[in-house]
């Protein structure tokens, strides 16, 4: 995570001009190269690990072929790009990717506050940290313990029936092959990531809300305000700097579909596809079915330039809105 | 002041500097690069890795380490196997072919990606090396008659390793519960429907018909038949072709050889597919079927089917149905399992048999040593040998029976047709039941089949790779579903046939049958 800056005061110019500030630039550059050293081994981490394999990326501008190699493979334009888009999957993926996503991203910030929130009411201390840590959990459950966990609730260990089938048979309701029904998978997968998330990103605004100046409370008991009017006016207005910032990170990932846990969970299962097919997971199909590198590596790069874009129009919107909280 | 900055300085450059180092150090690949094939290898530093599919056998260690303590008094090499679980074994090979890795042999076949590999040279053509004339031991287990069958276009591209001179996937059911139900012999379709219905009624905790994540493609249209295609198992001379192993199978002329046209038709035109659908569709509505088919690994399957809970198994003629029943006998005490093979008019239906190998060992192009690989095919041909890796530790895992058989004492079992099978050293467990034994035996002779008009005919992708491609993915996402029955008929395959004609069926289906009829031509 990004630590936050509120913004630097600007600082008085010095009274005379240009050579100055020279030397003001030089000094800087004097007392700051060891700090700038500092920072070199992440500058090289970054460029060895993030940057260099982009060099990579051509093979999505390549009809690529082992035998070749990345750089001798020939070229062929565009023609990885447009097999993606004339596949006829592009469309219903976009979609998939965008619409799961808002639908994560809403669903666990909303639920993330509704919990930070329910936990600051708690008195007793104990319960409070129990709570937190209960909650907190599901966080390092890894997705093949939770695909297996929702295989015996929604179709049983031998695939047939399930706790949710036992129960919806109780109440009088047909069983459902929940495996073999899209519609209600993206709403599934949403409950999922609210158990998975929800206490991890309740904790982020639990911290902020420990940083609410206890006057603002004390004022509002002078006011005369109850519990719930402080929370309703106070609490949830205050952590609305930290939404922001989690809103924005989150919708720079929004490209990237959240492949553990989607690919745990449906796998291979091609009549689950149509609601929950993301980038990639169909990127991760492509590779290990057709062995097609090119191909895939052009998805891959279509999904980072569209993430990237995303990110920086995430960022000018909240800025434009919030300055004193903006990451940039 | 300046002292003080001095110190800070000297501090963040030291800091800076070792945390770098630290950095560079990690990056550096400081391990001993492998040498070059031929060249001078340094004696017992080289261990061929191969590729093998399903779960590591019980108690491989031990034969391990007995298998490289022999390889490397006789060869000077010793072997590193990786074992791939099933669910994922054809698309990791693929990828670690098409990546360049340098593993030595793996497991490949045409319903893999074998064809995919020989036109993309990933895999060694074996003629010269086979005929070298430096492998004794594996031309002797390997009858010529055998690899003869299956040059494709006169090039061998894999050893073929079968212990059957045909193979033709049938069932393996639990015959307790038949005898119990009143079915004691079982021997067509009708027969199989009414067990799996009868199974249903009475047992409600098992499954009447296991399927896994493996099997949908193997249901309806596939060569030699489609698993529960009762047409096909009326009718066993329909020849189908497909480009690769997950692509889509077209049905070939049955009278090509005398008109030269090959008339290659999506499966679903060809007589009893689409009612076959209707009927697995029905399996699926009733519960015959399991719900998970499409996810459920192979693995779990299995040892379901060993934990009594599923009555009827995919088996295959190559007498390994039977080596599963000391588990279930021990899950379930006096279970029994029997093979059906639905044919009609059983052991003299003369079914069509491509007499293809379905398992060959190939070499890795790119492999550290094809001349080691093949010495090991060769050092597996001994009979030692091959029952050392086959069978397990002698006394341990297993006892001789005579010369051809054998006892199981433990639950080692070794993927040997994707490294070792050798038709003439295989020795049969003792207790295989006397149905898996009748069907056996009928599959060692040639004259119990007819052969396939289009045997050795294998089609090269290459020319439609990007909508081969396509089709592929159209198959996994709306065939599967349609081949284990968990998708209305009429709309899944509606939705199919639209999603092949995106990409690019017809000109899949054109490149078929130009292929199809240049081979009729060179018969």
């Amino acid at each position: 995570m990004s630590t936050l800056q509120t913004r630097p005061e600007p600082q008085t110019r010095p009274p005379s001009g240009a050579p100055d500030r020279r030397r003001v630039r030089r000094r800087a550059v004097r007392t700051n190269w060891t700090i700038g050293l500092l920072a070199l081994p992440a500058v090289v981490f970054f460029l060895v690990f993030s940057y260099l394999p982009m060099s990579g990326l051509v093979v999505a501008f390549k009809e690529f072929d082992v035998n070749l190699g990345i750089f001798g493979s020939p070229w062929n334009g565009l023609e990885n790009f447009t097999y993606f888009l004339e596949s006829g999957d592009a469309a219903r993926i976009l979609f998939n990717t965008l619409f799961l996503n808002i639908l994560f991203l809403g669903a666990t910030l909303a639920a993330g506050m509704v919990l930070a929130i329910m936990l600051n009411e708690i008195r007793s201390t104990f319960f409070k940290r129990v709570s937190q840590s209960v909650v907190f959990f599901p966080y390092f459950v890894s997705p093949v313990v939770i695909s297996i966990i929702l295989q015996v609730l929604l179709a049983g260990a031998s695939g047939g029936g399930g706790a949710v089938n036992d129960a919806l048979g109780g109440l009088g309701f047909p069983a459902v092959d929940w495996y073999t029904e899209p519609g209600p998978w993206p709403w599934i997968l949403t409950v999922v990531k609210i158990w998975q998330l929800g206490g991890y990103l309740s904790v982020i605004f639990l911290a902020a809300i420990t940083g609410i100046p206890e006057e603002v409370y004390e004022a509002g008991t002078i006011d005369g305000a109850s519990r719930a009017q402080m929370a309703w006016r106070i609490t949830l207005p205050l952590l609305k700097p930290t939404a922001a910032v989690l809103l924005v990170l989150g919708v720079g990932r929004i490209f990237y579909g959240d492949f553990g846990t989607i690919y745990a969970i449906v796998g291979d299962n091609g009549t689950l596809f149509d609601s929950t097919d993301v980038i990639d997971t169909y990127v991760f199909r492509a590779l290990r079915q057709l062995g097609d590198f090119g191909t895939t590596a052009a998805i891959g790069l279509f999904q980072s330039v569209v993430g990237f874009v995303l990110v920086v129009i995430a960022v000018l919107i909240q800025r434009k809105y919030s300055k004193e909280t903006s990451v940039l | 002041m300046s002292h003080h900055l001095m110190s800070r300085r000297r501090l963040l450059a030291t800091g800076g500097g070792l945390s770098l180092a630290a950095l560079l150090a990690a990056c550096s690949d400081d391990s001993p690069k492998s040498q070059a094939t031929g060249g001078a290898q340094s004696a017992g530093a080289l261990a061929l890795s191969l590729l093998l599919p399903g779960d590591v056998p019980a108690g491989w260690d031990a034969v391990l380490a007995e298998v490289n303590k022999k390889l490397q008094a006789d060869l000077g090499f010793t072997i590193k196997p990786q074992f791939i679980p099933w669910t994922s074994y054809g698309q990791q090979a693929l990828l670690k072919f098409t990546a360049g890795e340098k593993f030595d042999t793996a497991l490949q076949a045409r319903w893999l990606n074998m064809t995919q590999l020989a036109a993309s040279g990933s895999i060694v053509e074996l003629s010269s090396l086979l005929s070298s004339g430096k492998y004794p031991n594996l031309t002797a287990t390997i009858d010529p008659k055998i690899i003869e069958l299956n040059r494709w276009s006169g090039k061998l591209y894999g050893l073929p390793q079968i212990n059957s001179v045909a193979r033709f996937h049938h069932f393996s059911i639990r015959q307790d519960l038949a005898d119990k139900l009143g079915m004691s012999d079982i021997t067509d379709f009708a027969g199989l429907e009414k067990f799996w219905y009868d199974v249903k009624q009475k047992n409600k905790d098992i499954i009447p018909i296991g399927v896994s994540s493996r099997m949908p493609k193997l249901l309806v249209a596939w060569n030699p038949v489609g698993w529960l295609n009762p047409y096909m198992w009326d009718n066993p001379t329909m020849s189908i072709a497909s480009f690769t192993g997950d692509s889509l199978n077209f049905v070939l002329a049955a009278d090509g050889k005398q008109t030269g046209s090959s008339n290659p038709i999506p499966w679903w035109e060809a007589p009893g597919m689409v009612d076959a659908l209707r009927k697995i569709r029905k399996y699926y509505q009733d519960g015959l079927i399991n719900k998970n088919a499409l996810t459920l690994d192979s693995k779990a399957l299995d040892s379901q089917f060993k934990a009594g809970r599923v009555a009827t198994g995919w088996a295959m003629t190559d007498g390994l149905s039977s080596t599963g029943l000391p588990e279930l006998t021990k899950n379930v005490p006096g279970a029994m399992i029997a093979n059906v093979m639905p044919l009609k008019g059983g052991e003299s239906a003369k079914p069509y048999q491509t007499f293809q190998s379905d398992n060959f060992v190939v070499l890795n192009a790119k492999g550290e040593s094809n001349e080691k690989a093949m010495q090991l095919q060769d050092w597996v041909s001994i009979k030692e040998n091959h029952d050392l890796l086959n069978y397990g530790l002698p006394g341990k895992d297993w006892n001789p029976v005579g010369d051809d058989k054998y006892e199981q004492l433990s639950t080692y079992a070794f993927p040997g047709f994707a490294l070792s099978w050798r038709a003439k050293l295989e020795r049969r467990v003792k207790g295989m039941t006397e149905s898996e034994a009748k069907w056996f035996d009928w599959a060692q002779d040639i004259d119990n089949f007819t052969v396939d008009p289009y045997a050795g005919f294998v089609p090269d992708p290459e020319p439609i790779k990007r909508e081969n491609t396509q089709v592929t993915a159209a198959m996994t996402q709306f065939a599967n579903p349609l081949f284990i029955g968990a998708v209305d008929v009429d709309q899944g395959l509606d939705k199919l046939k639209k999603a092949l004609e995106r990409a690019g069926l017809a000109k899949v289906q054109a490149e078929m049958a130009k292929q199809a009829d240049a081979y009729l031509k060179g018969q």
